[in-house]
């Protein structure tokens, strides 16, 4: 179907034909990139069994309806949970927002533009902020008003409801990264992004369905083993002996990483995905602390190890119960505060959201949450650390989190730090609050399963590719290594898709990693560089 | 006299009415979570939180009032962010058609002033708002019936309600015209607003078109707040108190007691994770996922 004609009735289509089939030709063009492998169809075995009929890809993977049983539980049970996401009680958290943003969108499509999923798609109309946002608009209208029910479309309540399009809906949900750049330049506050959000929560909420890294091995691992990633206690406490002996190679330093330590001043979160892919950072981090002086913890608790929360991206009950668990973590210990590791959605979990999911002791007052990037220019500025710029003589550019920039309003520390770290450092266009997601947002960078892995890698971190090309322009020459900064580690491996999938390390010697690991690689007492500019992708 | 006079009051109490009822319906719904969005009123262009600072939380943290007033001063009168970032051109159309909204209601006051105390010196300023008010309007209204029906873009998201808005608001500005060119110095409409004021039949029997034209702002009075007509306020609510909801919470204080009730209310969702029939504080207790999953 071609991109111009499709209206929002297509989402019900019975036939499993894609209303869009994604060719590299139409996409955004990304100047530099040269000549991309094409866009794979999925394999028949796919498609014989699971739902592809959206865009020929899949994040969740709905099995097919067997019966029209099955057809029928899909349909009620979205429209019991649209009814759930209205209703005061069941949905407090983000009740007000969601009934201003269905109510009040003008349709002015003053949004579209800013979206780089829409951009990087060469403007394909199921990928417009509004497309989804409309129709589930249109649905509660037809379905839960006084007003949808007796005017039907005249005031577009008229929008057909059966399982496929609950199930393009529900994959709809993951083609938004929940960025809200859309959100900045809305003329009315209307939040597209958060009905991405209220969607996701819908369909695993009240039906059970979501993308399995993220619910089944990411919350419910996390509730069950301690981590997301699986690990337990005893398997934490090993990878940290790992790393104190990684310390020691890289640096020639002893390094005792403090460990459920009582009455310290901080604890500090990790993203457990740091100390699997990337362990040099929480070195980074035991080193820089170490040499500060910074009374510091980690916690070797269940669940306190490990600083993702996943419900953040779909899930309200998932986020309050691994929020708890942090939280009381931190309140037995005794800290005086929490500090968030490079990790922008666990940092505005803790900072921002936590803020008023509970009550009492737990709150920010009492419980304070803070980044670590503040800490890091603090740690700079005092000079208790002696840094050299000129050990990172390599062009440096640095990627905004949007959890940090955009949702924090955190934007100068790490500006600071990088400006006195790194001697050849350069800013991508746009940045800081108005930054471009990296294309993982919002679980896409640890959603593997099918094939969504092709289409983030060329939809939703195109944008980026194209920014990280850009700053580099003047220094592409393969005989200069150059570093992308990344402060959170779902950008980092968002970052570790483009590099690998665009093969930007092989042309043009571009890698990436962590902001702390520059920090420590500027110390002057180190005998060597502890950062090694090399790329090990994923794939 | 009679019907015409007394919609005018009508009118006036329903909007009133109406207007405060949605506010407060807005304003009494649960505490939602924080959500905000940066940078803030005053910050710098490219963001700089209060969130930046080491033990923020020790710190007071500073609101700049003025700037979100100026902020959303550029949004209501200049149309801003649509003016930087909508593609479709619709720009000097909506700006056409918000200030045709703002000067015809200028112009109704000014009239309502005039007649009460006697200030005939204001005669011609409001003349002119009347004027401007009515063509630029029209002008506006007309060009986003047509942007919309002719751009498939946009028609794709637009209902016949909204055309309906639009039409209903050409309605009042084309009549308005038409009202004036029969009566250049709007001497006819100040004798219905005598009317509405002194609750007495004008001495000269008012033609039909300045009759309908005022029937016309009436119902639109008595109907923008029941449709999106009534963005304006929605806006202080999705701006005001939730972009730039920013402070933090603190322990006992009035938010913190919201919070507390609000972690009381029934969880009824039926995911397989989920123990339905508790309170949210109970469910975010529950580590086991309820033994249903
Ligand atoms: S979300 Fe905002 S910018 Fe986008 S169409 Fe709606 S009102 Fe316009
Ligand atoms: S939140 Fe981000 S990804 Fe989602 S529609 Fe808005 S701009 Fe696009």
């Amino acid at each position: 179907m071609g991109k111009k004609d499709i209206t929002f009735n297509d989402m019900a289509q019975l036939n499993d034909e894609p209303l869009l089939s994604l060719r590299v030709e139409e996409l955004m063009r990304v100047p530099d990139l040269g000549v991309e492998p094409p866009i794979q169809p999925p394999p028949e075995k796919w498609r014989a069994n699971y739902d592809f009929s959206l865009d020929g890809h899949a994040a969740v993977g709905v099995p097919k309806p067997k019966n029209e049983e099955e057809k029928a539980r899909l349909v009620r049970g979205f429209l019991s949970g649209l009814g759930k996401l209205f209703d005061p009680q069941n949905n407090w958290t983000f009740l007000k927002i969601l009934k201003l943003t269905t109510d009040y969108c003008m349709r002015c499509q003053t949004c579209s533009e800013a979206c780089h999923v829409f951009e990087a798609s060469g403007q394909q109309e199921i990928y417009r902020p509004t497309f989804r946002s409309e129709i589930l608009r249109r649905l509660y209208k037809r379905f839960y008003t006084p007003g949808g029910r007796l005017l039907k479309s005249f005031v577009g309540a008229n929008v057909d409801l059966n399982y496929k399009t609950v199930i393009r809906l529900l994959e709809s949900a993951y083609r938004c990264n929940i960025c809200r750049r859309c959100v900045q330049v809305c003329p009315m506050g209307i939040d597209n992004a958060l009905i991405t959000r209220e969607l996701r929560k819908l369909f695993h909420q009240e039906m059970g369905i979501g993308p399995v890294p993220v619910f089944q091995k990411g919350t419910r691992n996390q509730l069950k083993t301690g981590s997301s990633t699986g690990m337990i206690p005893a398997g934490f406490k090993e990878t940290i002996e790992f790393i104190e002996d990684d310390i020691g190679d890289r640096t020639g330093k002893k390094i005792k990483i403090p460990l459920d330590k009582k009455g310290a001043d901080i604890l500090l979160l990790h993203n457990a995905g740091e100390y699997l892919s990337w362990p040099e950072n929480p070195g980074a981090f035991a080193v820089l602390f170490d040499a500060a002086g910074i009374n510091y913890t980690l916690s070797s608790e269940h669940i306190g190890y490990d600083g993702v929360n996943y419900g953040l991206f779909g899930d309200d009950v998932e986020a309050a119960r691994i929020a708890l668990k942090h939280l009381m973590v931190a309140k037995q210990l005794g800290v005086r505060k929490v500090v968030v590791g490079e990790c922008g959605h666990a940092t505005k979990c803790y900072c921002v959201i936590t803020d008023r999911i509970f009550p009492g002791d737990l709150s920010m007052s009492e419980l304070p949450r803070e980044s670590c990037l503040p800490l890091f220019w603090e740690i700079v500025k005092s000079g208790v650390v002696k840094l050299d710029p000129s050990r990172n003589n390599f062009p440096t550019t640095l990627h905004d989190s949007c959890n940090i920039v955009r949702l924090m309003g955190i934007v100068k520390p790490q500006r600071n730090v990088t400006r006195a770290i790194s001697s050849k450092f350069r800013e991508m266009t746009p940045n800081g609050a108005h930054n471009y997601c990296c294309g993982g947002g919002s679980g896409f960078a640890i959603m593997n399963d099918f094939n969504f892995a092709q289409w983030r890698k060329k939809v939703s971190e195109r944008v980026k590719a194209k920014q990280i090309l850009e700053a580099f322009k003047d220094c592409l020459d393969p005989g200069t290594e150059k570093y992308v900064i990344a402060a959170c580690s779902n950008c980092k491996g968002a970052m570790r898709d483009i590099i690998g999938h665009y093969k930007l390390w092989d042309k043009y010697r571009i890698t990436y990693g962590g902001l702390v690991e520059l920090i420590v690689n500027a110390m002057v007492d180190l005998p060597k560089p502890f950062l090694e500019m090399e790329f090990i992708g994923s794939e | 006299m009679g019907f015409i006079v007394y919609l005018a009051w009508v009118s006036v109490a329903v909007f009133v009415f109406m207007v405060a009822y949605r506010a407060l319906k807005y304003a009494s719904m649960p505490l939602s979570l924080r959500w905000e969005l940066y940078p803030m009123p005053g910050e710098p262009p490219g963001g700089g939180s209060y969130m930046e600072e080491v033990d923020y939380y020790k710190k007071p943290v500073h609101h700049n009032r003025i700037a979100g007033l100026l902020e959303m001063g550029a949004e209501v009168f200049y149309l801003k962010k649509v003016k930087e970032h909508n593609k479709f051109g619709i720009w000097p159309f909506s700006m056409c058609m918000h200030w045709g909204i703002y000067l015809l209601f200028l112009w109704v006051l000014l009239l309502l002033v005039e007649g009460i105390f006697g200030l005939d010196v204001i005669l011609p300023v409001t003349n002119i708002i009347g004027k401007i008010a009515f063509v630029i309007g029209a002008f506006g209204s007309l060009g986003l019936i047509l942007k919309r029906a002719g751009v498939r873009k946009l028609s794709l998201y637009t209902a016949p309600e909204d055309y309906f808005n639009l039409l209903f608001l050409f309605a009042i500005f084309i009549t308005g015209i038409i009202s004036w060119s029969g009566d250049p110095s709007f001497t006819l409409s100040r004798a219905y607003i005598k009317e509405v004021i002194t609750l007495e039949a004008a001495p000269v029997p008012l033609p039909n078109i300045v009759i309908i034209n005022f029937i016309l702002v009436e119902l639109f009075l008595i109907y923008m707040p029941f449709c999106k007509l009534i963005h304006w306020l929605a806006k202080y609510f999705t701006i005001d108190k939730i972009i730039w909801d920013d402070a933090f919470k603190v322990k006992d204080s009035p938010q913190d007691k919201k919070v507390l009730k609000q972690l009381g209310y029934i969880c009824n969702w039926a995911g397989p994770h989920l123990v339905p029939g508790k309170t949210w504080l109970d469910e975010a207790q529950i580590v086991d996922g309820g033994g249903n999953n």
